[in-house]
């Protein structure tokens, strides 16, 4: 490897309106290597990486590209500089083809003005060029192909194309494995290593030990907006790795067998068709037992977000029922008689189907008990009784950051407005509990406190769901695990589980009990 | 490994860092988003960009012809300590705290109510139809011409609340265009059949003096109370009341609201109507009150009025109120101002507008901060 | 049969307004700026057109300063809703409630209101003009016959530049655009003032083409018209031109009763283009797919750094 330094961070802060999400960090990354950057949700990393492909302008601090000081004034200045950046949250234009969403990345050409012939004949210029960098990187993609109509994998693939055809030698990818299965993620981290292999620098953002271990040359650990510690990753263990990226030992989270009992809800042959006509829910068939935790593991755009939808009764038109034991069909019940019979759901978008931001904890807390005449008739709402019982709950779920109850809901941190919603929902101790990425956007010690609180939910005898898309989370809360592949459950797993067998049946498509043989992505440990 | 690639690629990028480019800002500015501001701030960053609006209307009246020395005395003196004028201004009051509160309602539910004036006109349309067909005694000819103002109005604002929450139809223009429609069916009653004919003008006989709004103590309408108690009510619908949290709910982000059991639909039809009922008697008391019949321009100015009171005291009734005083005073000054330096009535809809466009970009500090932001130096 | 001739061969006097308008709504709302403020731009461009007419006599140099006030007045509203970020559709009613005051005031004051001015003279386009039924169509102002070139001329500019592409991905994806180097408020900024030149045009066109003298307001709703136009055109210059089409031919249709002889409710049949506006936006919203073509990012004020 080279030993010259590619580009260099140092000093670097920024606050966003009061909050420090970087003091004086420092990373640097040298040609030739995949240098990871580890850290977990709220550590920094996305917001130094920002900062360096030119997005976010930092408060203090410089930024060195081999070894010259220069200042960025924006994302076009970075790609001068052959900086490019794959984000977490894709930035490309739907409706485009990939040639048109590549086209507006790239530099200046002469002749931008010009009409018709011109342009058209630039897009199919570029056309081949991509056909020719994809098969270069070893996978097809058709440039011709609607950006919307591609799978996840395919999107960020054009995404890569997109900085490495405007010349990128700085490449950085930000949680790029998030979206993919184990399998997709090995062949994409294989590609980088080439490309780093030919001298670019590779920088990877990520929170996953595993990915830092099997690719990268060099990890930079960060912690709190504070650079903790460079080191080698070969030479050093997962639980050091751990304890730095955390601050301390995790919590071990001890397991108890399930004494799964009645079955709660049965959800039968649920059937939908998106938009484009193409089926989203493929007759999903599953069985929820009280004491037990479900969890459906899967890819993210199988159909989770359609299926959590249909289980928490929000708008999703689709086929099928889901029969409540005692009840009938969950599907008819309104809200008020969801709250009756103690089903809790907690939806992956917090803030945008769980909390109102504008509004107080407390209202929020209490909204859904206020129609049951609980704190008043219409004619007069009792808030006194309102902000007690808030304040009983904040104070019981550990809800922190509230100064007085009346704040709005949106100051909440992401991990303390989860616990809110949690309080919100477990106040009436329910026996249904249905929850979609429960840990998104939370960082570790958070998301232990909310598994235990769904671990405490079963001790208690209720059915618990999750569905996640971080397979390690739903390996160690689920009792049962089903795969959601193509809008169905395909597979189930008991504990222990295999996650070979798990990833294989993520990627299998049509009958259940088929996956595919195992041909790639096996694991080399 | 390619040796070769590797010294080209390095001396590509040395370039692109030593190239001489055009000479960047020392100093970046950032813009953030601010999570909350306290609300005294709020205040003085609002008053000062109030100010700021009457300061450049003044400048505006200056350079239209008035002088300079007779603006401080139009506006403010004579409107408020003048005793014929101050009942002036009451009585104006009246009819814009209505729709001021209608602009309130609508605003809650995150419905632009853009139809007042026709929801206005119909208010009217009903309290004449009321006294031309002479139903009921005439001790309750008057509370009968309020009732059909309400039921007028209220109806007129069904139709485009339906139409969004059923077929998602845009309320902007539907209201809109419910307003040209109901202007137009006016002047087809006041050159029509409802005319007056004793008289070549459009508009319809004279109400009888039972059946006009009776003054109380000291030359004040009994449109003043009624104004005041409308607006007691809306406020205990809008803060007392559950429906005022379920509103909140609803205009902070109806999805949740949904899903935490608040009866969207209902809450959102339910607060139209009372918005368009609001607006109904807002042309019942013009009708009834200040005209004594139904003319063709009763309802000019009150559209937008409505809008920006609400704008202005941020959907709450108590300062509706205040706020639709001050602009009865701006109507009050700018028909004097009429009258005796012939400026069209149209400065006061500027004045208006300039008022709006003050406030709203005081918003702008409110809501975000700028922040000098470093460069980095090596 | 005169009576179809003549209603036919009127419609396109009274489409291109609207067409202009809508072409100019279509084009700011492409780059996600939600553009309410129609009828107020469109009385400026009215006003100005007048006022020049008044002074120069000259319909081009009329014209062109329709396009520019109206141009200028738009930077108020670029300000309000670029910089400011204020709510879009606030910004664009405060416009409108600004310029109907502004142009109510101006109007008296400098004396322009009820002056009539002198039209263009048609242009025949033989041998179309000779038609039977349908020559007249083919009898208009310079104008009229440079609409449809108009519309090309933006339909080419987004499909087929580079330039327009990027205008769109702006309107689709403002922060893919701004990742990828674009600069969002500056074609944002371009948008607005290049939509509503088109505005003012078409409000010149009413003053000083169609109906030859200035009153104030006299745009009555159009401007709501052609922004209900561009929903139902699914923000497609070809069918807000058909949109256009259509309403011209409603519009023209009205005098044309009244001489001959129909006998039918004067306001009534003036209610005729709003009732159709609002029928048509009824019947758009229930089929399906109604936003299916609008800009991802339309109404959405643009900040880099968002906090997420």
């Amino acid at each position: 490897m080279s030993n010259l330094n590619a580009i260099q961070l140092s000093g670097v802060s920024k606050s966003f309106d009061g909050f420090m999400a970087l003091s004086q960090a420092d990373f640097t990354a040298k040609w030739g290597e995949v240098h990871a950057l580890l850290g977990e949700n709220g550590a920094g990393k996305s917001s130094l990486m920002n900062i360096a492909a030119g997005l976010y302008a930092p408060e203090s601090g410089s930024l060195l590209i081999n070894d010259n000081a220069v200042r960025l004034s924006g994302p076009r200045d970075a790609s001068r500089y052959h900086i490019g950046m794959v984000h977490q949250h894709f930035k490309l234009v739907k409706p485009f083809t990939v040639a048109e969403n590549i086209q507006l990345a790239l530099p200046e050409g002469p002749g931008n003005h010009a009409f018709s012939g011109s342009h058209r004949q630039r897009l199919a210029a570029l056309e081949q060029r991509i056909s020719d960098k994809a098969a270069e990187l070893g996978f097809s993609i058709d440039p011709r192909k609607i950006t919307e109509s591609l799978s996840v994998a395919e999107q960020q693939r054009v995404e890569i194309l997109k900085v490495l055809l405007a010349g990128a030698r700085i490449l950085i990818l930000d949680e790029p494995t998030a979206v993919l299965t184990d399998g997709e993620a090995e062949r994409l981290l294989e590609t980088v290593r080439a490309f780093a292999r030919q001298g670019a620098a590779v920088i990877l953002v990520t929170h996953k030990m595993s990915d830092v271990k099997r690719f990268a040359d060099r990890v930079t650990v960060m912690r709190g907006g504070r650079t903790i510690q460079t080191l080698d990753p070969q030479t050093v263990s997962v639980p050091e790795l751990v304890r730095l990226t955390v601050g301390e030992s995790a919590p071990a989270s001890e397991y108890q067998p399930a004494i799964p009992g009645e079955v709660r809800l049965q959800v039968r042959d649920l059937r939908s068709t998106g938009a484009g006509g193409q089926g989203v829910l493929n007759g999903v068939n599953l069985s929820l037992r009280a004491g037990e935790i479900y969890g459906i593991a899967g890819v993210g755009g199988n159909g989770q977000s359609e299926l959590a939808n249909v289980l928490m009764g929000l708008p999703e038109p689709c086929d099928g029922s889901l029969e409540l034991t005692g009840f009938g069909d969950l599907r008819r019940a309104s809200a008020e008689q969801r709250r009756e019979l103690r089903i809790a759901a907690i939806p992956a978008d917090r803030y945008g189907a769980a909390l109102a931001g504008e509004l107080s904890v407390a209202e929020n807390f209490g909204v859904g008990q206020v129609h049951s005449g609980r704190y008043g008739s219409f004619f007069r709402l009792r808030r006194k009784r309102l902000e007690a019982e808030a304040a009983e709950a904040v104070a019981g779920f550990d809800v922190q950051g509230v100064r007085s109850l009346k704040q709005k809901a949106a100051l909440l941190s992401g991990g303390n407005a989860q616990k809110l919603v949690i309080a919100r929902e477990f106040s009436r101790d329910p026996q249904l509990v249905l929850v979609h990425s429960p840990s998104r956007g939370l960082d570790v010690r958070a998301t232990a406190a909310v598994h235990a609180r769904l671990r405490a939910a079963r001790e208690a005898g209720a059915a618990v769901l999750v569905i996640s898309e971080d397979l390690d989370e739903v390996l160690a809360l689920a009792d049962r695990i089903g795969v959601m592949s193509g809008g169905r459950i395909v597979a189930e797993f008991d504990r222990p589980a295999d996650r070979q067998a798990i990833g294989s049946a993520m990627v299998s498509h049509d009958e259940p009990g088929h996956a595919e043989p195992v041909t790639e992505g096996a694991s080399h440990e | 490994m390619n040796e070769q690639v590797r010294p080209v690629m390095l001396e590509q990028v040395s370039q692109a860092a030593k190239q001489p480019k055009p000479p960047l800002l020392s100093r970046r500015y950032a813009l953030e988003i601010r999570q909350q501001l306290a609300w005294h701030w709020q205040a003085v960053i609002i008053g000062l960009a109030l100010l700021l609006g009457l300061g450049i209307s003044a400048a505006i009246l200056v350079a239209a012809g008035v002088p300079a020395g007779e603006l401080l005395n139009e506006f403010v003196v004579l409107t408020v300590f003048d005793a014929q004028s101050l009942k002036a201004v009451l009585f104006q009051a009246s009819p814009m705290i209505l729709v001021g509160l209608a602009g309130c309602m609508a605003f809650r539910a995150k419905f632009w109510n853009l139809g007042l004036e026709g929801q206005m006109i119909w208010g009217a349309i009903g309290a004449t139809a009321i006294s031309l067909l002479e139903v009921g005694p005439p001790a309750l000819r008057l509370p009968l011409m309020l009732a059909a103002a309400i039921g007028c109005g209220l109806a007129w604002a069904l139709a485009p609340v339906v139409f969004k929450l059923r077929l998602k139809v845009n309320e902007i223009i539907s209201t809109l265009m419910l307003n040209y429609l109901a202007i137009n069916f006016l002047l087809h009653l006041l050159y029509g059949s409802w005319k007056d004919p004793r008289s070549s003008f459009p508009y319809s006989p004279q109400f009888q003096p039972f059946e006009r709004l009776p003054e109380l103590f000291d030359g004040i309408s009994a449109a003043v109370p009624l104004a005041v108690v409308v607006a007691l009510l809306a406020l205990w619908f809008l803060g007392i009341s559950r429906a005022g949290l379920y509103l909140r709910f609803v205009d902070a982000n109806p999805r949740v609201a949904g899903a935490v059991g608040v009866p969207v639909q209902k809450m959102i039809i339910g607060t139209v109507l009372i918005s368009g009922a609001m607006a109904g008697i807002a042309g019942f008391l013009v009708t009834a009150g200040q005209e004594g019949r139904l003319t063709q321009s009763f309802y000019q100015g009150y559209g937008f009025s409505g809008i920006l009171i609400a704008f202005l005291a941020r959907n709450n009734p108590v300062a509706a109120l205040v706020v639709a005083l001050l602009m009865a005073m701006l109507f009050v000054a700018g028909r004097s101002l009429q009258v005796f330096y012939q400026i069209p009535f149209s400065m006061v809809q500027l004045i208006q507008a300039i008022l709006v466009i003050c406030v709203a970009s005081s918003d702008f500090f409110i809501r975000h901060r700028i922040r000098r932001v470093q460069g980095g130096e090596s | 049969m005169d009576m179809i001739t003549n209603w036919l061969g009127n419609t396109p006097d009274f489409a291109v307004p609207f067409a202009l308008a809508a072409l100019g709504l279509i084009l700011t709302e492409r780059a996600g700026v939600l553009a309410l403020g129609a009828e107020g731009l469109m009385l400026v461009g009215a006003l100005a057109a007048i006022g020049a007419q008044l002074a120069y006599g000259s319909h081009g140099v009329s014209l062109l300063l329709a396009m520019g006030a109206a141009a200028v007045v738009s930077l108020l509203f670029a300000l309000m809703v670029l910089v400011l970020r204020i709510n879009q559709v606030i910004a664009g009613l405060a416009l409108v409630f600004f310029c109907q005051g502004l142009t109510g005031l101006l109007g008296t004051l400098l004396d322009w209101t009820n002056k009539p001015v002198k039209g263009q003279s048609a242009i025949e386009l033989w041998p179309l003009s000779e038609l039977p039924l349908l020559g007249k169509i083919f009898v208009q102002n310079p104008l009229v016959f440079m609409t449809p070139l108009i519309v090309l001329t933006v339909v080419a500019f987004l499909t087929r530049t580079t330039t327009g592409l990027r205008m769109r991905a702006v309107g689709e994806n403002p922060q893919a655009a701004d990742a990828a180097g674009i600069s969002v408020l500056g074609f944002r900024l371009v948008a607005i003032l290049a939509g509503s030149a088109l505005i003012g045009l078409a409000g010149g066109y009413i003053s000083v083409l169609s109906t030859k003298l200035w009153i104030a307001d006299m745009t009555g709703g159009r401007g709501w018209i052609a922004v209900a136009l561009v929903i139902f055109a699914r923000w497609s210059p070809w069918k807000a031109l058909a949109g256009a089409l259509l309403f011209g031919c409603i519009e023209a249709l009205i005098p044309q009763l009244a001489a001959a002889g129909v006998r039918l409710p004067q306001y009534f049949v003036l209610m005729t283009p709003y009732a159709v506006t609002l029928a048509v936006m009824i019947w758009v919203a229930s089929g399906k797919n109604v936003a299916g073509n609008q800009p991802g990012a339309l109404g959405i004020p643009f900040i880099r750094e968002e906090r997420r």
